[in-house]
């Protein structure tokens, strides 16, 4: 039998992130008030080097891997 | 005694260090406005791992210099470029470095790899195109990617596509008899969709969802008995949340990611880091990270009457009969993992920033949330220590 979509875990939590951030609609933050939000710590960029080392490290440790973004590459990590 | 079929100096040949690493994506939280400063990075990572009886597994020193420049108002070029060196020797099977078949002794070796990206800046959005090289004596990784990003005219939401293309080259030449010489291919292709979402002033939120198909030589030629299927599949979702906490100018970073393969394997990952500012310049960012997978369809699990699995396979080998799709990878069986760090920086010039990282990864079959887990298998440890000195210009 085909399984119903809904029911897959990676729709229904898509659905929730975009209701979520449709409660935001109401309530739009202005461009003066970004100041906290333009700091590096509040993006998501984080220490590309950092995060270059150890996504690779996790990559070649377990069987799961990117999910950030388009990347990753081939490896014969052992 | 066994009786293996003989297998020259396994080692980490490759190594964990070989690919092409992150191809260029950022994450960036807005469509961005062109960076008014350059900036220029170098970042040590010295990673050790440990598993009981194995005394001698794998050590990794790793050297990246990065370096970012904006250009004219509207562009950016950013490149690195990374050495490393590995040396010890990773498990045949399940959690077992056999020095019968091994040989002792470790050996040594390294790996080039640089990447270069370009970014266009436009008045709501970016678009980028970047590609990655790697190489090592058995193992070259080519990748190419684009990216392109848009925002709302308010800027509170970006969405970001992107695309990836990878091929790699894999000399067998460390493995078992059966691949000796043979040169192997691999390609992936890959697609990532993103939104970005201001809630409140000191709220951001992520959706990204990450789409990978590859086809080509999946085994990993340093095992025994390793066949695993020729195409792999997978689909991530990761969500990320980022709040400020104004009254103690602390910052909290809240993740999750989800993943599931056509191997068979599902994997929660659940991050939290917390970033706390402290006088003069100082910041300290504890963090935890915990992650746990199923095992692959394929995994066979340690037989404590035969932990080489000599007598269920040797008997077909010598009849000449296929092996059939199977693999004794301890990475591909049912675990969980816990990850506790530290990392403390400090600006010391204007411009200057010096940061010290510590990790220590534990790895076990008991853990794994939806259980399954292979008790003959061994924790794995490792601890990652990273030291980073950047400077904007």
């Amino acid at each position: 039998m085909k399984k119903n979509v809904l029911l897959n875990p990676l729709y229904a939590l898509l659905l929730l992130v975009l209701g979520l951030s449709g409660c935001s609609i109401g309530s739009a933050v202005q461009p003066w008030e970004k100041e906290t939000l333009a700091r590096p710590e509040m993006t998501f960029e984080g220490d590309p080097l950092d995060n270059k080392y150890t996504e690779h490290i996790y990559s070649s440790k377990e069987a799961a891997s990117g999910g950030a973004g388009v990347g990753g590459g081939g490896c014969g990590c052992n | 005694m066994k009786s293996l079929p003989t297998k020259k100096t396994h080692v980490i040949g490759a190594a964990l260090f070989a690919a092409a690493m992150t191809l260029p994506f950022s994450n960036a939280a807005f469509a961005e406005a062109a960076p008014e400063k350059g900036i220029v990075a170098f970042k040590y990572l010295n990673y050790k791992e440990s598993q009981p009886v194995s005394e001698d597994r794998m050590s990794v020193n790793a050297y990246t210099v990065s370096a970012m420049a904006p250009i004219a108002g509207k562009w950016s070029i950013s490149t690195s470029y990374t050495y490393d060196s590995v040396t010890g020797a990773s498990p045949d099977y399940h959690s077992n470095i056999d020095h019968f078949i091994s040989g002792a002794s470790p050996i040594r070796e390294q790996r080039d790899a640089g990447d270069l990206s370009v970014t266009r800046y436009l008045p709501q959005g970016s678009v980028t195109v970047g590609g990655s090289y790697s190489e090592e004596n058995d193992y070259i990784s080519r990748g190419y990617s684009a990216q392109a990003s848009i925002s709302t005219e308010d800027k509170n939401t970006t969405f970001t596509f992107g695309g990836s293309y990878t091929t790699d080259t894999i000399a067998a030449n460390n493995s078992e008899w059966r691949d000796l010489g043979r040169i192997e291919e691999k390609r992936t292709v890959a697609g990532a969709l993103g939104v970005t979402q201001v809630l409140t002033k000191q709220d951001i939120v992520q959706l990204n969802l990450g789409y990978s198909k590859g086809r080509g030589y999946f085994d990993d030629p340093y095992k025994t008995y390793d066949y695993r299927p020729d195409r792999r599949e997978s689909k991530t979702v990761m969500t990320r949340w980022n709040h400020h906490f104004a009254a103690i100018d602390g910052t909290s970073h809240l993740s999750y990611r989800y993943y599931t393969d056509s191997f068979g394997i599902r994997a929660h990952t659940f991050g939290l880091e917390y970033l706390q500012s402290l006088p003069h310049e100082w910041t300290v960012t504890p963090s935890v990270r915990f992650y746990s997978q199923t095992a692959a369809d394929f995994y066979l699990p340690v037989d404590p009457a035969d932990p080489g699995r000599n007598d269920y396979f040797l008997p077909l080998f010598i009849a000449g009969t296929p092996l059939g799709i199977t693999s004794m990878d301890q990475r591909l069986s049912s675990f969980g993992a816990l990850t506790l760090g530290i990392k403390v920086e400090k600006r010391i010039a204007k411009d200057w920033i010096v940061d010290l990282k510590y990790e220590n990864y534990e790895q076990r079959a008991g853990w794994s949330m939806t259980g399954g887990g292979d008790p003959g298998l061994k924790p794995f440890s490792a601890s990652f220590v990273q030291v980073g000195l950047s400077r904007e210009f």
